[in-house]
């Protein structure tokens, strides 16, 4: 499988890429950090209830951070040699999983802090645990394809916000009812569902992804 | 143009607005006073009767039937000492006949409460006056709706108006594929047009909705399920025209855009016709409501309800044809300068 050896290359490029100037990571950390730090000092109670939500409005701002880059790290030039090495399906599914991966270990991160300075109200951690995986993955799809659209415009990270925010609304409210319901807020029965309609969404998004970035990094 | 008219100069059906008083006592006379809506009592006096039904065999006709003018009557029921039912309180539907109006009900009109149960005693003492030889409703008429009234007109106005919005997207995401295939830059042109009257649509319609929720449920925006999500699918394009406006080779912008527009329809759909099915909504077809069609619809209401589809379609293609020209012209125009 030529796919599935170029995925694993590009993904293990990036990550490695991650590692040696961990500019990124870190810019990202210090941008986690002192967010948390404002909200802490702003509330200094945290009820649950804020907990759940504040804690998924600093995941998205810091997911659009982190994804907003994926496309326009590397220059042009360079760009053009990975076309021209490898499958461009390929390029998208391996940003889309280190995506993934970045999001999940920053929420896990996020998690740690916000329990450090505001109490981790966190019942049921299995369910929770799950709930920001299905999360990491949501909104590493949709960012990294809009991300892939507004590398094309030049003043991109304000089109990456407006193109994203709508977009990622439905996998965001589907998300707060889940860790809610992880947190003990609400004893809810259709947790199920929500799962499934998470799961479809992504599929969903991921199919068009493939389908239409062919027609999208040429240029 | 049919719509329009027919959708507004139609009466509604004869409907009863008021029943006073509500409610009475087991083994007592009771007069009630009737409040007709779009009703022609005194035409139909002659031959007017009036129920008030307990079940599908069971009813009680009224003795006597004094009618005052065309929107108010009064009539006396005498309610026997027990009912044949084991409840406290039960409730009647009013029904009325007469030959000009036809039959008109009015669900739990009257509630009667009961002093001691008994329903063998009740089964007894129970006369029942079944109701036969109902009139037929004569001319054309919309149902009448408790809640809805004379807003159940806004059937065609607010419901097509999203048939449309969604026909024309659907539309758009056709240009936008053929351009992909084969980029021309008509395509685009005529894909942007329809996604652009799309979105006029889903403005008129959310404000449609809007004041339809006013009347209906009392407030303009009640958050639920169905105008959240509609709000939401509206900012997905609306940035889509931020997105054409972002770049400057309209080649680029063309090829962008299409992309864009595509997976915005993709994600539309989970958007307005998943997730408000599974979730609870004050609009019909979800939460228990009941969808369009069945008992909702009519056979008067369908016959504008679909013409109402089609018309605000193909109005919206031919809107859309305009500016697609027009978009054309200027750039001929530009050209030439």
């Amino acid at each position: 499988m030529q796919i599935v050896r170029e995925i694993i290359h590009l993904f293990s490029k990036d990550v490695r890429l991650e590692f040696r100037s961990s500019y990124a990571i870190s810019g990202i950390l210090l941008y986690v950090f002192s967010t948390i730090f404002i909200i802490y000092t702003s509330f200094v109670q945290v009820q649950p209830q804020v907990w759940n939500v504040l804690f998924w409005i600093i995941m998205l701002f810091t997911s659009i951070n982190a994804i907003v880059k994926s496309f326009v790290q590397e220059s042009n030039q360079r760009q053009l040699y990975y076309y021209a090495l490898a499958n461009p399906t390929a390029i998208l599914l391996a940003k889309i999983l280190y995506n993934i991966l970045l999001l999940f270990v920053l929420s896990v991160l996020v998690w740690g802090a916000f329990a450090f300075v505001a109490g981790n109200p966190v019942r049921q951690l299995g369910a929770f645990v799950g709930t920001i995986f299905l999360g990491s993955v949501g909104f590493s799809i949709t960012f990294t394809f809009v991300a892939a659209i507004s590398a094309k415009a030049d003043n991109n990270a304000t089109l990456m916000a407006i193109l994203s925010f709508p977009l990622v609304i439905p996998i965001l409210m589907t998300l707060i009812k889940l860790s809610a319901n992880a947190l003990g807020l609400l004893q809810d029965t259709s947790v199920d569902q929500d799962v499934l309609i998470l799961i479809a969404i992504d599929l969903i998004l991921v199919a068009m992804a493939f389908l239409l970035y062919p027609f999208l990094w040429r240029d | 143009m049919y719509t329009l008219l027919a959708g507004l100069l139609f009466p509604l059906k004869p409907g009863v607005l008021e029943v006073t008083p509500n409610s009475g006592r087991t083994g007592e006379e009771i007069t009630v006073e009737i409040t007709g809506y779009n009703s022609f009592y005194k035409k139909g006096e002659d031959s007017m009767r009036v129920w008030l039904k307990l079940d599908d065999a069971r009813s009680l006709q009224a003795r006597k039937i004094m009618v005052w003018d065309d929107r108010s009557m009064e009539a006396v029921f005498s309610i026997p000492e027990y009912l044949p039912v084991d409840r406290r309180v039960q409730d009647f539907s009013l029904i009325i006949d007469n030959e000009i109006d036809g039959a008109v009900s009015l669900p739990s009109a009257v509630f009667i409460t009961q002093d001691s149960l008994d329903p063998e005693m009740g089964e007894r003492v129970w006369v029942n006056d079944p109701i036969t030889r109902l009139s037929a409703d004569k001319g054309i008429h919309f149902p009448f709706r408790n809640i809805l009234a004379e807003t159940i007109r806004n059937t065609y106005f607010h419901v097509p108006l999203w048939f449309a919005m969604v026909f024309l997207f659907l539309g758009s995401v056709v240009y936008s594929v053929r351009y992909l295939r084969g980029f021309r830059i008509d395509d685009d042109q005529r894909a942007a047009a329809l996604t652009r009257i799309g979105v006029l649509y889903g403005v008129l319609g959310l404000i449609t909705g809007a004041i339809w929720a006013k009347y209906t449920w009392g407030a303009f925006w009640s958050w639920d399920v169905k105008q959240n999500m509609t709000a939401v699918a509206l900012l997905i394009y609306f940035a889509y025209f931020v997105l054409r406006s972002a770049f400057e080779d309209p080649e680029k912008q063309a090829r962008i855009s299409a992309v864009y527009n595509i997976f915005a329809f993709v994600t539309l759909i989970p958007l307005i016709y998943v997730i408000p099915r599974l979730t609870d909504s004050l609009h019909p077809g979800a939460g228990g409501n009941p969808a369009l069609g069945g008992e909702d619809l009519d056979n008067t209401m369908r016959m504008i309800f679909y013409p109402a589809i089609i018309g605000w379609t193909l109005l919206g293609y031919w809107i859309a044809s305009l500016v697609y020209r027009f978009t054309r012209l200027r750039e001929q125009h530009l050209d030439l300068v």
